[in-house]
């Protein structure tokens, strides 16, 4: 047990260090090695990676198995003590097995590829306004504790779910919103019953993320910028996307309606065949694979829901049902995935 | 043209199409006329109807909408407006429909000449129809009704989705059946199956159920192969059966069996009842039946189509009649409605014709 701390911790470190200075060739040394820290000490994980033919010892980062999403809502995928849990992130459900978790040891590499991640995404360190629940709200939402790292308390505009539109109003120096991409359209709607349209001052941009999960709600990129442009006048090449996920610890940043996504060094994103998980050709559609060598305390490959075209080093996110299927008298057949 | 008639052309050019329709003789559409009018000839002339006598009104105009990427649904009531007598609209998804195109280059040319299709819905479609028939989402159904006009004939399917029970089946003499309705049409139409709810007769009989259930889909398959899936159907599929592999490895409440080097076919056991209402080509759930399955279904009651039954009895009929389905059958035959099936509780002739009484 004591070995397992220290080499727990020494992960940790090794992780917070590699963050702050990172260099893209650590990645291929050292998630092997996360990996097989990863199967010694996480009973779920080994059964997994067993289960796909996949021993301690790995070659190549590619050979590491990806746990698929869903299965943060069924599995423990700590790689840590329970007793040592000091937060634990749940994802959006409906009902009581239906959340995924992912739980921290410490949330020093996590907030360190956050702040890390934010700088090397290029987005401006203006003064950043926050359309999302404060933590205080929202104890167990990563998105909300990644905007608090990143944003002052006081600079939480959406309190109580209302949004105080008097504080853009107000703005006389460059600012950066952040918030969902329903919380805009929430907020575009408030402004369109009281009648506002402002011109934020120039150099101010926004970032979006998230869907429109549970709401009924769907809308375009490049139409949900347009209104950032109407509304707030925010040009849309000013306007970045952040691609991240309760199961993840990074994040991948795109700008403008049509931008590929990047992440940082020390995660890789491999756009993959849904069957065989070979990274596809260049420019083919395929399932997105996350590898997030700041998972250190739960595993580091994730195999997402989302589909991706592969661009280079980077991916254009196409999402959930991006062909909007026709599916005969059905709905899309995404519920068993709220499970 | 006759009722009579148009029946016979109707079953003429609908005789290739006969696996997808079922039996379309013409005695079959004039014992389908009989059944909702009253009278096979009830468009032609004056009958007795009660203590007068009455004639069928049948539509001018006809507007079909056909969202969905089935065959059935847009044949289906596209006929029902033949037999009718009635001109026909068909907005089709983009795309078309290969099958109905088919079916149109078969008819006689008096007949073919009361079809207009197309895959844009226009303005002055609704304008001109005298009724409205839709097929599709709920969301395309309620925007459609917005924009007819209060006046005109308005019937609505929306989503629906079936399931099966298996009461007794001590031989698993049903799998075969559920496999082929399972696999038939690769699960895009609403009578198709998504989960078979089967009672534990004994110990540990549902899960058999699925394990025997997989190897009748297997068969299925190997002699009808699924179409070919887009990249996004793949994703989905192949993501169903990654999370529940992994669960399988660890919960013995769930398992999962995968055929075919494509995603042929997917069967997943699990316990845990939820009714799951979305498609998903040939990947069936089998639960155990839950204590009460109206508890279960909760809100999808009002969506769902057909209930398969095995046995299928009246008894069982009226166990479950409560649970909201407008069709029980035998688990194998819950893609062959006849063609006096009320869709979705509704008659599809009857609701579409007016009527002139004669008091002599």
């Amino acid at each position: 047990m004591q070995d397992h701390v220290e080499q727990t911790s020494r992960w940790e470190k090794t992780l917070a260090t590699w963050i702050a200075t990172p260099a893209a060739e650590h990645f291929a040394d050292i998630l092997p090695q996360l990996h097989a820290f990863h199967f010694r000490h996480n009973a779920a994980y080994r059964a997994f990676a067993k289960s796909s033919g996949v021993a301690e010892v790995v070659a190549d980062w590619r050979s590491i198995p990806c746990v698929p999403q869903d299965a943060f809502k069924h599995a423990d995928l700590r790689s840590f003590p329970e007793e040592e849990t000091i937060k634990t992130f749940r994802t959006s459900g409906t009902t009581g097995e239906g959340f995924g978790q992912h739980h921290f040891r410490t949330l020093d590499v996590y907030e360190a590829a956050v702040r890390e991640g934010w700088k090397l995404g290029g987005l401006t360190r203006g003064t950043l306004l926050v359309l999302a629940p404060h933590p205080d709200e929202a104890p167990h939402s990563s998105l909300s504790h990644m905007m608090a790292i990143l944003a002052a308390r006081e600079d939480f505009i959406a309190r109580g779910g209302r949004i105080d539109v008097a504080r853009l109003q107000s703005a006389t120096q460059a600012v950066c919103l952040l918030g969902t991409a329903l919380g805009f359209l929430r907020l575009f709607e408030e402004m369109q019953t009281l009648g506002i349209r402002l011109q934020l001052p120039p150099g101010s941009n926004a970032l979006e993320t998230g869907g429109y999960k549970g709401s009924g709600r769907d809308i375009a990129r490049t139409d949900l910028y347009a209104m950032f442009t109407d509304y707030l006048g925010i040009e849309p090449g000013n306007i970045f996307n952040e691609y991240g996920m309760t199961e993840l610890s990074s994040q991948f940043y795109a700008r403008g309606p049509r931008g590929l996504h990047h992440g940082p060094p020390w995660a890789r994103a491999v756009v993959a065949d849904p069957v065989t998980l070979r990274e596809v050709a260049e420019g083919e559609t395929g399932i997105l694979l996350i590898y997030d060598a700041a998972n250190v305390g739960s595993v580091v490959g994730i195999r997402t829901r989302d589909l991706a075209v592969r661009r280079g080093k980077a991916f254009e996110l196409l999402g959930r049902d991006p062909a909007a299927l026709p599916r005969g008298c059905s709905r899309a057949a995404d519920e068993w995935l709220t499970r | 043209m006759k009722t009579a008639e148009r029946a016979q052309a109707i079953a003429q050019a609908a005789a290739p199409l006969g696996s997808l329709l079922g039996s379309t003789t013409a005695d079959a559409l004039l014992h389908w006329v009989e059944a909702e009018l009253g009278d096979a000839a009830a468009l032609d002339r004056w009958v007795t109807h009660g203590e007068a006598r009455c004639k069928a009104v049948a539509p001018d105009n006809i507007l079909h909408v056909v969202s969905g990427n089935t065959p059935h649904a847009a044949l289906q009531t596209l006929i029902s407006g033949l037999i009718l007598g009635s001109s026909n609209l068909v907005k089709l998804p983009r795309g078309g429909i290969p099958e109905v195109d088919d079916f149109i280059s078969r008819l006689a040319a008096d007949l073919a000449a009361k079809i207009t299709v197309g895959e844009e819905l226009r303005d002055d479609w609704i304008a001109r129809a005298t009724a409205v028939v839709v097929y599709g989402s709920d969301e395309t159904v309620a925007a459609l009704r917005a924009k007819v006009p209060s006046g005109k004939i308005f019937i609505g399917h929306g989503h629906k989705a079936s399931a099966g029970i298996v009461w007794e089946d001590e031989n698993y003499v049903s799998c075969a059946g559920a496999a082929r309705d399972t696999s038939l049409f690769d699960q895009q139409g609403c009578l198709s199956p998504r989960v078979f709810y089967v009672r534990e007769t004994r110990p540990g009989f549902a899960r058999n159920y699925a394990e025997k259930l997989a190897q009748e889909m297997e068969q299925y398959g190997r002699l009808y192969p699924r179409r070919p899936l887009d990249v996004a159907e793949r994703a989905e599929i192949a993501n169903l059966r990654a999370a529940y592999t992994f669960r399988a490895t660890g919960d013995l409440r769930v398992a999962i069996w995968a055929g075919g080097p494509e995603l042929d076919w997917t069967v997943v056991y699990e316990e845990d009842p939820w009714f799951p209402s979305s498609a998903l080509s040939r990947v069936i759930f089998v639960k155990p039946l839950p204590e009460d399955l109206a508890a279960v279904l909760g809100p999808h009651s009002a969506h769902l189509g057909a209930i398969g039954l095995w046995p299928c009895t009246e008894e069982l009929a009226d166990r479950f009649f409560a649970l909201g389905a407008s069709r029980f059958c035998p688990i194998g035959r819950m893609q062959d409605p006849p063609w006096t099936w009320h869709n979705g509780g509704v008659a599809r002739l009857a609701p579409l014709v007016k009527w002139v009484d004669f008091e002599g």
